[in-house]
């Protein structure tokens, strides 16, 4: 099987049409090539249609940031990702719904930026404030579909996948990983051995790593078993998105709508009793609260 | 528990989460929501051979301060360290989505001077983010309060307190950062990556996670404060952290949005100007970064008092 890890730029030819990407582009805009160089920024179409694509670049190097490589969104980066969805709902704040243009997000990252200088200015803000700006988007009507075509790992796929408003995964197959820690951490700090951990992992998807247990927690709306499918698989997808917007059926869309997927595909049951119950209870307290 | 008043003299950073979250808001006007009585436990630690606990280390609910609705989030270090499963996560995403549609029925209600009645999210953090042991659920629940955070922009202020022993680390340290208002104490940390996880990717000679003080440099309220990633930074009891809340609940929702670090396309500019400055200053430590802002001898600043430090700290200039 052909493995797409570490393979960002290749993975944006093969999704958008023919020599259509337009890299350091967002309409009149034009990103500075030498700043953040391990994502990757830029316009082009798909079946015809303009898209912003925002995707890892596995093979640069920060000089100024040396922690970022193999893939890392570091302080740059994050803040490229950010600038980058700005761009787009500024290039589109005049149009129609049906004209607000998709983002389409190309995962493949190990992690955010670890260090001492990503902690001293605050790495915490730009991870956050990519994904306030693709909330943002979303809220906006741009459709956003994240393809996960290698490594989705813990706070870097928060980052750069979980906002969006479906998210798509190559399959297991291909070797795509998406994890907070992989099993053999999980079994250091539980002390259960990694086959044990296996066996209950097939019960329960909500400790275990992989592409398998996130679609039946509702994290993946759906998985593509061919890479030619991909390009079809997404456009499908910024249609279906487009008329769910269309309907103002928002709520069936990003973080809240994988919550209710993951309830239907039984992965992820508490969540709704807790949203319930907390509701009830508030309800019979709350015109003290309205009324003070 | 205690009475009200002791909390309010007593630490926060001693404090338990319940007693932070009945002490940020007026005297006994908490009510607690999925209280402890309710048992809604994680069902998924018993699998793994873990202790659960009946509020699963969070305490939710709401609260007034004047007329104004207050849900409080507080989460509890003693339990796990703090870390969101799906049922903790769930209990975040409830109460944030409580507080919006309190907002809608509160503008409908008296539409003339809903601005009084304007309800608010105060999150107390105390958490390293995801729990491993259903870390996808965790992971998940994250996303959901960021993707709220921005359904709360212009409607109702979201209000980060960071005073406890495990700061706000991990995805819940973007989630801390992303709120209006960030309010500290010295000893509060936030961030992304905590200390010894830096150690082991730079290296102990570069980043010694045992030393507290090179930690506190980097994460701590003061530091936050320098950086103005942290907005007001108050002294280590319950009172004070209440107090500035209420401060800031008095000032027009307009102004209190100017608190923010980021959210719109001029304050990541901001925030690119920084990093360009941190690019070509390339700070060894983070006195470098009080010192290039002003602070003429860095090093005198971690011994201060609070009140002799907000005397004398000079803080990253902000644009507007």
């Amino acid at each position: 099987m052909e493995e797409m890890i570490g393979r960002g730029r290749d993975a944006i030819e093969m999704i958008v049409d023919q020599n259509s990407f337009q890299e350091h582009t967002i309409e009149s805009y034009s990103f500075d090539p030498e700043f953040g160089p391990g994502s990757v920024v830029g316009t082009a179409t798909l079946n015809g249609r303009l898209v912003t694509v925002i995707a890892n670049d596995a093979e640069a190097f920060n000089p100024r940031f040396p922690v970022v490589f193999a893939g890392v969104i570091g302080l740059e980066e994050g803040y490229k990702m950010a600038t980058a969805v700005y761009r787009t709902i500024e290039a589109d704040r005049d149009k129609e719904l049906s004209e607000k243009r998709p983002i389409i997000l190309i995962v493949d990252t190990p992690g955010n930026g670890p260090g001492k200088v990503e902690e001293i200015i605050g790495m915490n803000k730009s991870t956050g404030a990519y994904q306030l700006a693709l909330a943002e988007a979303r809220k906006a009507g741009h459709p956003i579909v994240a393809i996960v075509i290698g490594r989705a790992i813990s706070g870097a796929f928060l980052c750069h996948g979980l906002q969006a408003d479906h998210i798509l995964s190559l399959s297991k197959d291909f070797g795509t990983m998406i994890h907070v820690m992989p099993i053999t951490s999980i079994s250091r700090i539980t002390k259960l051995d990694i086959e044990r951990l296996e066996e209950l992992a097939e019960e329960n998807p909500v400790f275990a790593a992989g592409v398998n247990f996130f679609y039946r927690l509702g994290g993946v709306q759906e998985i593509i078993e061919n890479l030619e499918d991909m390009r079809t698989v997404i456009d499908k997808h910024v249609s279906e998105i487009y008329e769910i917007k269309a309907k103002g059926e928002y709520e069936k869309l990003g973080p809240w709508g994988r919550g209710l997927l993951g309830a239907e595909r039984g992965g992820r049951i508490s969540r709704k009793t807790v949203i319930d119950k907390m509701a009830n209870e508030f309800a019979a307290v709350k015109s003290k609260y309205l009324n003070a | 528990m205690r009475s009200w008043e002791d909390i309010q003299a007593g630490s926060f950073f001693e404090a338990n989460a319940r007693e932070r979250a009945f002490g940020i808001v007026d005297k006994n006007t908490f009510t607690e929501l999925l209280n402890p009585r309710d048992r809604q436990a994680s069902p998924h630690l018993p699998v793994l051979g873990e202790a659960i606990g009946f509020d699963d280390g969070i305490v939710t609910g709401v609260g007034l301060i004047g007329k104004r609705p207050i849900f409080v989030v507080s989460q509890e270090g003693r339990f796990i360290g703090g870390a969101v499963g799906e049922v903790g996560g769930a209990k975040m995403v409830a109460t944030l989505k409580l507080a919006l549609q309190t907002y809608e029925e509160v503008k409908k209600q008296y539409p003339d001077s809903y601005q009084d009645r304007l309800p608010a999210v105060v999150i107390s953090f105390e958490t390293g983010g995801v729990r491993l042991h259903e870390a996808n659920a965790g992971l998940l629940a994250h996303a959901e309060v960021m993707d709220l955070f921005q359904d709360a922009r212009h409607k109702i202020p979201v209000i980060s307190v960071i005073g406890s022993k495990v700061g706000a680390f991990g995805g819940m340290g973007f989630v801390a950062g992303a709120a209006d208002v960030v309010i500290m104490s010295e000893q509060g940390r936030m961030g992304l990556t905590g200390p010894e996880v830096i150690e082991q990717e730079v290296g102990k000679d570069e980043f010694d996670a045992s030393n507290k003080a090179l930690v506190y440099r980097t994460t701590g309220g003061k530091h936050k404060y320098i950086l103005n990633d942290c907005n007001f930074l108050v002294k280590d009891q319950v009172g004070a952290f209440r107090k500035q809340l209420t401060e800031v609940l008095e000032q027009p929702f307009e102004q209190i949005e100017q608190y923010r670090r980021i959210g719109s396309m001029e304050l990541v500019q901001e925030q690119i100007e920084l990093v360009d400055t941190a690019a070509k200053l390339e700070p060894k430590d983070a006195m470098d970064i009080w010192k290039y802002f002003g602070n003429e001898e860095p090093a005198k600043l971690p011994e201060l008092s609070v009140e002799q430090f907000l005397k004398v700290a000079k803080r990253r200039p902000r644009k507007n």
